[in-house]
């Protein structure tokens, strides 16, 4: 591991995923805005009228134009990003889809907010995790720095699986909040992530086309494509993190345990939480508690494996979700508890929405829940922190 | 860094060119030659859309030795046809009928200008054939047998060749020297000429056809028929035939001033406006109604204007001498043309009149005399017998123009000689032992005459037909200058140009262009269509200008 | 005002290069092949098109047969000129500039669930050349009515005629001041070749509305949609014209020569027409070609 020595700067979440953006050196960024996700487009606008980002910058009329106009580019053999939030997301539903059937590896910045209706501006969740069924590679990150490392590494993983990745980061908790963030030099990030070059694209040399109708047959062994790729994520997602640090020095894991070792009980949770999480783990090992974290870094694909190892022997997991499926819950605690279906030794899973539509989760409230979460409790499917 | 291969589910690989489509179709389109109309109705079946098209571009030469193949005298044709084609002209049912003979006139008289010859005919044949009659129909078939490469002796019976040619038209229709110029550049191809040799009798007559291996009889009908009620003898009637035989020879009878022609035919017509050059004021007596008289719809327009009075739908009842004239008495009828030719006639009730005039000069039509053939000949309703082609039963003789047809027309005579040769040609190959087709081979076309409905219109806009011009009327009568003027260079290509070519292709590639399947290709100097891809849609045939597209039936 | 000529002398005989392919599965005498086979004619092979769900998807092939010999992208519905924008940026990123990228999409994906991201491109004046295949309905999906739908047309979903009109779409792109703004139909073939190598010589955003009779739509012999097409323009129904930078009109035929009612005539579409909507269609005609006159003076 060597250290980088690039000094530390003061961005925000928000800026600090536009300069990753800049460092990946996309060719096309389709950029439609809305909030919280505004500073991103507006920073890479400012790079490119300084002259220091020359990407094509496209301002379509809507999110899902920007989708549409992403899928193509990308196809064209172009390094393609973007970024959007809450209703823009939703609004791109039908193209994300359309994207990872197109195996075209964009990458997408995703502010996490409430989605309407009725309408808020808060961290929550559900709006990424409402595309689980995509076909998108989805990463959560807990801070600026991570937000940077994790966007340059989106790319890279995504160009191996030939599959889009999201990266999310809450509204104003990691999109605002500013923090000092080591910017790595554009020579590092080259060494990094060499050009895309994808083996087929649109191309006059080689006149092929893309998107006629397919048989049965054609369209079921296309899934079992995507799902092979897939597969491979966990696999890839290490190494990207794994070269990530032999080159800069910082490795935030695809499943991070936190002060896990002999711990009896759990937290497991996506993004900012895991931040306020491990304040409240802190405080709970300080009074003598066998607590841990376990943050879960890569969503999908689920790297189920990797739950099960880091909650070997783990009584009770406590899943914090800050987003709400109706009639299921959170949708982490599903998620765990189907991974852990039918495993010998599985942890009690306790499922709590927490900070849904963005109420505060203050570390006091996590550390009550893991001390009142009663022994061999039966858990219910879902319960509401207040 | 190794990207996953992703299969090749959604990228294309191949084109749809292994995709058959040919299986949908019912009906499939083919490139056919289909006889145009004016083809069809043509007395010499000429290939009139081809030398048209040859014109068109430019070949005069081409669209000449095209006509050629036919008909000799295009010229002369192009002047004095009744041109059945342009009444049958698809072209006549979108804006006007293609001036069909004024193009055949500028033809002809572009190869006249240039002096342009036949080509010697391939090969010498050592059979002999005999002409009698050197009018219209004894020449076409002394061409084609020469041609053919027969030793040709033409028997002709006046000092110079032509028949109705020479001194049934006169030089204000057709110039003399356009009439030897055709004539002479036909002889040159060697054929032997004999003027002043009549055939009196059966045995003159039986000796030619014996002497030589082929006899074609085209002698013609020069006997003029005559109205009964008029004694010919006397000085103030003559028969319009021997008026116009003096006229052409620049001694045309004095009669007096007034000078009443009876007839309705184009000879009446040719009798009147000649007399009229001679300075006679003339009235023509016609039996049958002006839009129904046998003569060309033009030639009655220049007589009206030369100052000729017509009386159409009269009859001369008698004629009688007096001190200050004739005193003819008429009567108006209905006449009708009857089964055989001859016309049915219905006098008005109360509707006699009287005319004036100084002279009777009748032009009712001509018969063949036919004393001079033996009894081994068959005859009907006044003609020789022939069949179709032109053979006459009797053993190396065949006969054609006006001694065996009622037709009496210049171009039907041509085409009765060719018919004739043709039909002698395969006879004496027959007979020398080589190879022939059957009689009429070539006859009967494989498709039907194009009609309009088969032509694109959308690349013909609206266009009248090149104008007619005349020479002034004043000017006419001054002398025997042609009165019909000829097309400029500029006009008749113009002309050509609205020809729809009817069933001969002009590889204008419109079937390769419109086709929507890509299944119509260039082939052999024609178009075929692709059987794999071709989903019968028609849209080749519906887009083709001239018909030579035609979906077929298909059974599988 | 101008009247070339767009009738008399053939077109030249089919491309010089054939971009599209035999065996594709248009029905029997549909002119769309044939148009795109003009258009790509002129335009050659270094071009891209973009082509969402309508019937041209189909004739593009099935997987994994393409009947045309350049690379296509079929991108969904409603964003076809989103898509040729992203496609164009690629392109251009990748110092493609002269490779021509154009969108070939029907009146329902152009007109009605198509305009927003339509609008926007020209907005943004994109490189790209949209060709919109207007057979004045969704005749992919069995004939329903789309806003390019003719007024008292009948279709799967107006049985008893269209109550609308049909919207303007040149004047309605021409507003956003793009370069070229043109109607054509391969009826008139010509005048559509030329109105595409003019297009294609122009940067910016160029739009071409060509007409395109669906013989099953709109009820047509097989061999009748060629004749459909001039009619519709001899009558004025369809005008030839061309508006560019937004304000410059060229009328690029002659006078109407036809009543409206020959060409509705052809169409089992228009069957149930009383004589009044046949009076009410040829004053509409009438207006709408006095209207252009305005705009060329």
């Amino acid at each position: 591991m060597s250290a980088s020595g690039e000094p530390a700067v003061l961005l925000t979440g928000n800026h600090a995923v536009a300069w990753g953006a800049r460092l990946a050196r996309p060719q096309v960024a389709p950029v439609y805005p809305i909030t919280p996700q505004t500073p991103v487009l507006e920073k890479l606008t400012e790079f490119q009228a300084r002259g220091e980002f020359d990407a094509e910058i496209l301002t379509p009329e809507s999110e899902h134009s920007v989708m549409s106009a992403c899928i193509p580019a990308s196809l064209a053999g172009a390094r393609v990003f973007t970024a959007t939030a809450s209703q823009g997301l939703l609004l791109m539903h039908e193209l994300l889809h359309y994207a990872s059937g197109a195996r075209a590896p964009i990458v997408m910045a995703n502010v996490n907010r409430t989605v309407a209706s009725p309408w808020a501006f808060w961290p929550d969740q559900t709006d990424s995790l409402a595309q689980r069924d995509t076909g998108w590679i989805q990463l959560y990150v807990e801070s600026a720095q991570e937000a940077l490392d994790t966007v340059v590494q989106a790319f890279r993983i995504a160009e191996q699986a030939l599959l889009p990745v999201l990266v999310n980061l809450d509204a104003f908790y990691v999109s605002h909040a500013l923090e000092p963030v080591r910017v790595p030099s554009q020579a590092t990030v080259d060494a990094y992530l060499p050009p895309f070059a994808p083996a087929r694209r649109l191309d006059t040399a080689h006149p092929s086309g893309w998107g006629n109708v397919v048989t049965q047959e054609m369209y079921a062994a296309h899934r079992r494509a995507i799902e092979d790729a897939m597969a491979q994520v966990p696999a890839l997602a290490a190494e990207a993190d794994r070269e990530w640090a032999a080159h800069t020095g910082r490795s935030h894991g695809v499943v991070e345990r936190y002060r896990c070792d002999g711990a009896k009980t759990v937290v497991v949770t996506l993004g900012s939480l895991c931040g306020t999480a491990r304040e409240a783990v802190d405080g709970l090992r300080d009074a003598g508690h066998a607590v841990g974290l376990v943050k879960v870094r890569l969503f999908r694909p689920l790297p189920a494996a990797a739950l099960r190892a880091a909650l070997d022997g783990v009584a009770d997991a406590i899943v914090l979700d800050r987003n709400h499926s109706p009639g299921a819950g959170g949708v982490l605690a599903q998620e765990l508890r189907a991974a852990f279906c039918g495993s010998a030794g599985a942890p009690r899973i306790r499922g709590c929405l927490a900070g849904v539509g963005g109420v505060n989760v203050p570390p006091e409230r996590i550390a009550e829940w893991v001390l009142q979460t009663p022994a061999g409790h039966a858990p219910a499917p879902m319960e509401w922190m207040r | 860094m190794k990207p996953i291969d992703i299969g090749t589910a959604t990228w294309t690989t191949r084109t749809t060119e292994g995709i058959r489509t040919g299986t949908w179709r019912a009906a499939l389109p083919r490139h056919i030659q289909a006889p145009s109309p004016c083809h069809a109705a043509c007395p010499v079946h000429g290939d009139i859309a081809e030398w048209i098209g040859q014109a068109r571009a430019g070949d005069l030469r081409g669209a000449w030795r095209t006509l050629s193949r036919h008909n000799p005298f295009p010229a002369t044709i192009g002047r004095v046809c009744h041109h059945p084609c342009e009444r049958a002209c698809n072209r006549a049912e979108h804006d006007e009928a293609l001036s069909i003979c004024r193009l055949e006139r500028w033809v002809g008289d572009t190869a006249l200008a240039h002096g342009w010859a036949y080509e010697p005919p391939a090969r010498a044949r050592s059979e002999r054939v005999a002409v009698v009659g050197g009018g219209p129909s004894g020449l076409s078939a002394a061409y084609h047998l020469r041609r053919r490469g027969y030793a040709v002796t033409v028997f002709e019976a006046q000092a110079g060749l032509g028949g109705v040619m020479r001194d049934g038209i006169p030089a204000y229709r057709l110039a003399r020297t356009v009439l030897e110029g055709e004539i002479d550049r036909l002889v040159a191809l060697g054929i032997e000429v004999r003027c002043g040799v009549r055939f009196d009798d059966t045995a003159a007559l039986e000796a030619l056809r014996t002497s030589f291996d082929a006899v074609y009889l085209a002698i013609g009908a020069r006997r003029r028929k005559r109205l009964r009620i008029l004694d010919y003898a006397q000085p103030w009637v003559m028969d319009g035939a021997q008026f116009l035989e003096r006229a052409s020879r620049g001694a045309a009878p004095a009669l007096g001033r007034r000078v009443a022609v009876i007839g309705g035919g184009s000879a009446a017509m040719d009798v009147a406006r000649s007399a009229r050059r001679a300075g006679h004021d003339v009235t023509v007596l016609a039996l049958e109604r002006r839009d129904t008289m046998p003569a060309q719809a033009e030639e009655i327009v220049e007589a009206l204007e030369e100052g000729i009075v017509l009386v159409d739908g009269a009859m001369l009842l008698d004629a009688t001498p007096g001190a200050d004239g004739l005193h003819l008495r008429a009567v108006q009828v209905r006449a009708e043309r009857g089964a055989d030719g001859d016309p049915v006639v219905t006098p008005v009730p109360d509707s006699g009149f009287a005319l004036a005039a100084d002279a009777i000069v009748t032009a009712i039509g001509q018969d063949p005399e036919l004393a001079v053939f033996g009894p081994q000949y068959a005859f009907e309703r006044g003609l020789l017998r022939t069949d179709a082609s032109g053979a006459t039963g009797v053993p190396r003789a065949w006969a054609g123009g006006d001694v065996a047809s009622g037709a009496r027309f210049v171009s039907e005579a041509i085409g009765m000689g060719e018919r004739a040769a043709v039909d002698i040609d395969r006879t004496l190959r027959a007979a020398a032992g080589e190879a022939v087709e059957p009689p009429h081979a070539g006859r009967g076309a494989a498709w039907p005459a194009v009609t309009l409905a088969a032509i694109n219109l959308h690349e013909h806009p609206k266009r009248p037909r090149a104008a007619s011009r005349r020479r002034d009327a004043a000017e006419r009568l001054a002398g025997d200058a042609e009165v019909q003027l000829a097309l400029g260079d500029g006009e008749a290509r113009h002309e050509a140009a609205r020809c729809f070519s009817c069933g001969t292709c002009t590889h204008c590639d419109n079937c390769i262009t419109y086709c929507p399947d890509l299944a119509v290709r260039h082939a052999g100097g024609g178009y075929e269509v692709l059987g794999d891809y071709c989903k019968g849609c028609g849209v080749c045939v519906s887009q083709c200008p001239t018909g030579s597209m035609t979906m077929v039936e298909e059974l599988r | 005002m101008s009247d070339a000529t767009t009738t008399g002398s053939p077109a030249p005989a089919g491309p010089a290069e054939e971009l599209l392919c035999p065996g594709h599965a248009a029905c029997p005498g549909c002119v769309e092949p044939l148009t795109v086979r003009h258009v790509l004619g002129v335009l050659g092979p270094d071009t891209m098109a973009v082509i969402p769900p309508s019937c041209m998807a189909i004739i593009a092939g099935p997987q994994p047969f393409s009947s045309l010999r350049i690379p296509v992208y079929q991108p969904t519905l409603e964003s076809s000129a989103a898509a040729a924008s992203g496609l164009r940026r690629a392109l251009d990123a990748r110092g493609e500039r002269d490779t021509q990228v154009i969108v070939l999409a029907g009146d329902g994906g152009t007109y009605d669930i198509g305009l927003q991201c339509l609008s926007s491109a020209a907005e943004r004046n994109e490189n790209i050349l949209y060709f919109c295949l207007d057979n004045e309905g969704y005749m992919n999906t069995g004939g329903q009515k789309s806003s390019s739908t003719p007024h008292f047309a009948s279709t799967g979903s107006t049985p008893a005629g269209k109550t609308a009109r049909k919207k303007n779409l040149a004047e309605i792109v021409a507003a956003h001041g793009v370069p070229y703004v043109a109607t054509a139909s391969v009826g008139h073939l010509a005048d559509l070749r030329r109105k595409v190598a003019k297009a294609r010589a122009i940067r910016g955003f160029r739009l071409l509305t060509l007409l395109i009779p669906c013989l099953d739509g709109w009820g047509l012999r097989d061999d009748g949609a060629l004749a459909a097409a001039r009619h519709a323009v001899e009558c004025g129904a369809f005008p030839l014209f061309e508006i560019e930078d937004g304000c410059r009109y060229t009328i690029n035929q002659p006078r109407p020569t036809r009543p409206v009612a020959e060409y509705l005539a052809l169409q089992r579409r228009y069957r149930h027409l009383t004589a009044e909507q046949t009076r009410v269609l040829q004053a509409e005609v009438d207006e709408g070609w006095a209207r252009l006159e305005r705009r060329a003076a």
